[in-house]
């Protein structure tokens, strides 16, 4: 595999390919949509051939020939394993049979417990600045998967000393307080940002920075944390992706829906026609 | 029977509601409908309701919602359940939050009439601070902590499948959201589905029945009722559509522009789908076809 030196990537594509790095060779991942997936298809298609995709429809184990667009798209039944219900899919989860879960939120503490609900701004819960989603299946999958990868725009007001709400908890006031709480295994091993990758310390379970993307410095991060930040002694520079990465990612999201300008401007005919020109492309792919 | 008679016979002002549907598979011609007739002072109990949560807030059919999570996705954000929660417009809402499973534990719990559930989410998060039916106990017989949360047994329940015979033996390809437990939780059911079959095409393959007759109270054949939306092995999902659609919904006025358009600017789910037009249907079941086959 040849390393890609020449920087002709763009950010979302570090990312993509910084969240493939995160899974290993036939584990069973739970997955949402945007960067992550398509990092989790990346690892499918290049190191992780033995991957199982889980997604929170009920759909294990898909070879989509389509960009997904939602966890119950069309494409997270396509060529699966097993379609079931909702219940049974996370009672699996709740088993542990899942390796891997992907979260995000709109802020994260240094124990990395997140927030998608709500944002008090000067109110509270009842009347909040802004009401977001919710949990969704975040709360559940942050409760039992083998471990999670969240992913989040490294903001002030996102990285805070403590969230407004735990949606879905991490390792809640550190040390062994996760355990306490009652939660069978799990919490975060990493959270990829668009400036660098933050770890967890093993016995404080507080958030590190593990490694910088490239021009990014140290003083940035720190800027935008809200709390006094601890370095890794030995921090690293995330490695750009790799030229089969790069190709598989730009082969999976062929328009850029996650990794470009998003869905703007598509029309219905630019829609279909990016279908129908998938599933040729794809299905050699996944052979 | 019609999907208008079917709402008018079974769904009453005050009733508690479950829809299926996860990601895709939305109840939106069945969202239409409610609105159409009216309906006030709804409770919705679901895990992550699109439509059926943000469009019937926003025509103030909900006073209650016991959810996991309200929003469109990808394609946008509920803007009318942040209107709700935010500003109380149209009106303030009643909101017990859960998570995806935990709904699905209390339809469960429903299906098997006991009156909780016990799970391993939720401890150590913020949801049972905010939601007092959520309760943490240590389990009896280990000692350990564990969450339960209450049975959720609707009034009404509206399941959208891929396909039913007359009686309500209903099928589905793909996966099933929570269909199985909602029929069986729910003292109405109101199956809905793409296509109305024989018994003996039921027969056929038995093991694709979510709900058995006896579970059920109404059959709706109800094509492209998830339109936006995908429907498994159906159609594709026409996001453009969509996109269009939520761009409106971000102010009120935008959003009571669309309903006056096309909720009650057409008689019916069949004059939505008209409107939708024909051709542009017909692609996203043709694209379905290339990528998907059902083999039974």
């Amino acid at each position: 595999m040849k390393k890609n030196g020449n920087g002709n990537y763009n950010l979302q594509e570090l990312l993509v390919a910084a969240a493939a790095r995160e899974i290993n060779d036939g584990e069973v991942v739970f997955v949402g949509v945007g960067v992550p997936l398509l990092g989790v298809l990346v690892a499918k298609l290049s190191h992780a051939p033995n991957l199982i995709m889980a997604m929170e429809s009920g759909s294990i184990g898909p070879l989509p020939y389509r960009i997904i667009l939602g966890i119950g798209d069309n494409a997270c039944v396509e060529n699966s394993i097993c379609t079931t219900s909702l219940w049974r899919l996370f009672s699996d989860q709740q088993c542990g049979y899942f390796d891997v879960g992907m979260i995000g939120g709109a802020q994260v503490d240094k124990y990395g417990n997140l927030n998608s609900t709500v944002i008090f701004g000067d109110g509270d819960y009842y009347r909040p600045l802004s009401k977001l989603p919710g949990s969704g299946g975040a709360n559940d999958i942050a409760s039992s998967a083998g471990r999670t990868i969240i992913t989040l725009p490294l903001e002030k007001r996102r990285f805070l000393e403590r969230v407004d709400y735990v949606t879905s908890p991490g390792y809640i006031d550190g040390y062994d307080s996760r355990e306490k709480a009652g939660l069978p295994r799990g919490g975060p091993a990493s959270i990829i940002t668009n400036k660098c990758i933050f770890r967890f310390d093993p016995e404080t379970k507080e958030t590190y920075l593990d490694s910088l993307h490239e021009g990014v410095s140290v003083d940035e991060v720190r800027a935008n944390v809200s709390w006094d930040l601890k370095v890794s002694p030995n921090l690293k520079t995330t490695p750009p992706p790799t030229e089969e990465q790069l190709i598989i990612t730009r082969l999976v999201d062929k328009t850029g829906i996650y990794t470009d300008s998003g869905l703007k401007g598509l029309s219905f005919e630019g829609y279909i026609q990016l279908l129908e020109n998938s599933l040729d492309e794809l299905q050699e792919l996944f052979k | 029977m019609s999907l208008r008679e079917a709402i008018a016979t079974f769904l009453k002002d005050g009733d508690t509601i479950s829809f299926s549907g996860m990601g895709g598979a939305q109840c939106v011609a069945q969202t239409y409908e409610i609105i159409r007739q009216g309906k006030k002072d709804l409770t919705l109990i679901g895990d992550s309701p699109c439509e059926a949560g943000d469009m019937l807030v926003g025509a103030g059919a909900l006073k209650r919602m016991e959810i996991a999570w309200c929003s469109y996705a990808v394609a946008g954000l509920a803007y009318n359940f942040r209107r709700a929660i935010e500003q109380g417009i149209p009106h303030e809402l009643e909101l017990d939050e859960y998570s995806n499973y935990t709904i699905g534990m209390r339809f469960l719990a429903g299906a098997l009439r006991i009156p909780f559930m016990p799970t391993k989410s939720l401890m150590g998060s913020d949801l049972p601070k905010y939601n007092e039916n959520i309760k943490t106990i240590k389990d009896p017989y280990t000692g350990e902590k564990v969450a339960l949360v209450p049975a959720a047994q609707p009034d009404v329940a509206i399941v959208h499948v891929s396909r039913s015979d007359k009686r309500g033996n209903a099928q589905m390809f793909g996966f099933s959201s929570n269909a199985e437990n909602l029929v069986r939780a729910a003292n109405c059911v109101i199956v809905t589905c793409e296509e109305i079959v024989s018994t003996d095409e039921v027969r056929r393959c038995p093991n694709l029945t979510v709900a058995p007759e006896y579970t059920v109270d109404a059959v709706v054949e109800l094509p492209f009722a998830c339109h936006p939306w995908n429907m498994p092995y159906a159609y594709i999902y026409d996001i453009p559509f969509h996109m269009r659609q939520l761009n409106l919904f971000k102010t009120r006025d935008g959003y009571l522009k669309w309903l006056e358009e096309w909720c009650f600017g057409v008689e019916d789910w069949d004059g939505y789908l008209r409107k939708v037009g024909w051709d542009r249907l017909e692609k996203l079941r043709k694209v379905e076809k290339q990528f998907t086959r059902v083999s039974y």
